[in-house]
């Protein structure tokens, strides 16, 4: 009976892996078949074989590790002064009531504007240099990661202060170890959000104008009215940012390491 | 209204509930801990609440004293002010005759809950101490593993935390605080969140362990075995606000073991000690009740 259970339990398992790995596939095929059913206008509808043959042309043409580089560089440049700024603030504010009193209720006010809006003046402000689209990324990140450290830093155990403060650790200490390593937690949540939100601006940052980068190639595409073009970049970028949440995901696992 | 509950009660001479060598009297030799007058009061919502009340003790050096009442009697917020966690409002506490302001690190403290840090390995948070007083790292480390042979966790030196029973954990906190090899080692209801058999264990330990150490120690809890079991002497304090009944010598013999816990000598003490508790408290709740 209860074997009988079991086994019809791991049939429907498999069956469950078997359909999910055909999602992707099927969904390729019936893609296929409606663009070249001619339902649909080609041109701007193509079939998954048109845009493959656009994603090798842009490869062997040597534009499209120039696009990955450029837009590599602004997302990991920007996740990483966006993080550094945003722990080293959060662990200010959320230790010390007079730097919180100064600041938190700024970043409050700034923190939910989506950083979008901010396009227009950063191209008054920085042009189309790298610096604007850099400047960007870093709001968008900075602002969840200090959310992140603030609240992680306010949530520490007091105990473990407590603790620390009786076997004599100094001030520094106290900062750098106790309470770094007390929101690690909470501050990893918040890296991983910033993440895609480095992704989501770097799409505002590109199409504010730029001269390479994945999303400047799918915006000139567009006006080439290369379809095929706009869905491989399209491809590209969702496979970028899968690839970096994964391996961040991997990453936040072993950052806290304790667990 | 919270004024109208202070009275003039003041702590008594020890009661020697049964028969001691005659102790030393503080005058003739130089308490270690010191505390003089002291109130603590709280800001709550609605105005103030005073949780400690005008306590003076002296602990001599050595000395194994415990702070016994019920809870919310002001017993952990007095021992949080020997160890400079928390501020007299007015009064003193001294501590080898320094002032407390601000923790020191030849004042150790065991919490209710270890407080482990989590990251580290048993060997690196025993270590942390001697770390943070700017020992060397192999320094550290061989005070750590001394301590660690010393609990009985030889086996779990490399372990984290989280992966140690609440017993074992326990342990870690105290060898934790004695790296330092503390003056005073304060320690606040240590074995309150142990299970009964974990805890008569631990408190068997304690007792070998107090051999081997040299410091004065600090015990808060509410149970009055424990009390007795561990203590040279038992300060006895009343609820709302926190003041102390009365000083009792305990002059069992040692060394003791959980075994005296049947003993007759000891049953009477307890049942003096229950007595005086209650009477108190009965005494305490009518003036309480007269005052209103």
């Amino acid at each position: 009976m209860s074997a009988g259970g079991s086994s019809r339990t791991t049939s429907a398992g498999r069956l469950s892996v078997l359909v999910g790995a055909l999602s992707v596939p099927a969904f390729v095929g019936v893609w296929e078949l409606i663009a070249r059913s001619r339902i649909v206008n080609a041109v701007l509808f193509p079939p998954p074989s048109t845009v493959a043959v656009a994603v090798l042309d842009w490869i062997h043409s040597g534009q499209f590790f120039g696009d990955l580089s450029a837009s590599l560089f602004r997302v990991t440049a920007g996740f990483l002064i966006g993080t550094a700024g945003g722990i080293m603030l959060g662990v200010l504010t959320g230790r010390f009531r007079l730097v919180s009193s100064l600041l938190s209720p700024l970043f409050h006010i700034l923190r939910p504007i989506p950083p979008i809006a901010f396009v227009p003046i950063v191209i008054l402000w920085f042009g189309l240099s790298e610096a604007g689209k850099l400047f960007l990324v870093v709001w968008g990140v900075f602002f969840t990661v200090w959310l992140a450290t603030h609240i992680g830093v306010q949530k520490v155990d007091r105990g473990l202060i407590r603790a620390a403060q009786m076997l004599g650790t100094p001030r520094r200490q106290m900062l750098t170890e106790i309470i770094l390593l007390g929101a690690l937690p909470y501050i990893v949540v918040g890296l991983r959000t910033a993440v895609s939100i480095s992704f989501y601006t770097l799409v505002a940052a590109e199409l504010a104008g730029a001269f390479a980068g994945i999303v400047y190639r799918i915006e000139i595409a567009q006006q080439n009215m290369q379809t095929g073009q706009v869905m491989g970049g399209l491809a590209a970028l969702g496979l970028l940012s899968f690839i970096a949440d994964r391996s961040f995901a991997a990453i936040a696992e072993r950052a806290v390491w304790w667990r | 209204m919270v004024a109208l509950m202070q009275t003039p009660l003041r702590p008594t001479p020890p009661l020697r509930l049964v028969d001691a060598p005659p102790q030393p009297s503080s005058a003739a030799q130089e308490a270690i801990i010191r505390v003089d007058d002291l109130s603590i009061v709280f800001d709550v919502p609605r105005g103030e609440v005073i949780a400690v009340d005008r306590v003076s003790l002296a602990v001599l050096p050595g000395e194994f004293v415990s702070l016994v009442g019920p809870s919310g009697c002001g017993k952990s917020t007095l021992l949080n002010a020997m160890a400079g966690l928390e501020r007299p409002f007015e009064g003193e506490v001294k501590v080898a005759g320094e002032p407390m302001v601000a923790p020191r690190p030849d004042i150790g403290m065991v919490f209710q809950q270890p407080h482990l840090f989590p990251w580290k390995s048993v060997r690196r948070n025993i270590a942390h101490g001697p770390r943070a007083l700017g020992k060397s790292k192999t320094e550290a480390l061989r005070i750590a593993d001394d301590l660690i042979d010393m609990i009985g966790l030889t086996r779990f030196a490399n372990a984290y935390p989280h992966t140690l029973s609440g017993g074992m954990q326990q342990r870690v906190a105290i060898a934790r605080a004695l790296a330092n090899q503390p003056r005073v080692l304060l320690m606040d209801e240590p074995f309150g969140a142990l299970d009964a058999q974990t805890r008569a264990v631990m408190q068997d330990n304690l007792l070998e362990l107090r051999d081997r150490i040299n410091a004065t120690i600090v015990f808060v809890t509410h149970d009055i075995d424990e009390a007795i079991l561990l203590s040279d002497r038992v300060l006895i304090m009343s609820a709302g606000p926190g003041r102390i009944l009365r000083d009792l010598s305990v002059a069992l013999p040692r060394p003791r073991s959980s075994a005296i816990l049947t003993d007759p000598a000891y049953l009477a003490l307890k049942r003096d000690c229950l007595d005086l508790i209650r009477t108190e408290g009965r005494k305490a709740f009518e003036q309480m009740e007269a005052a209103t």
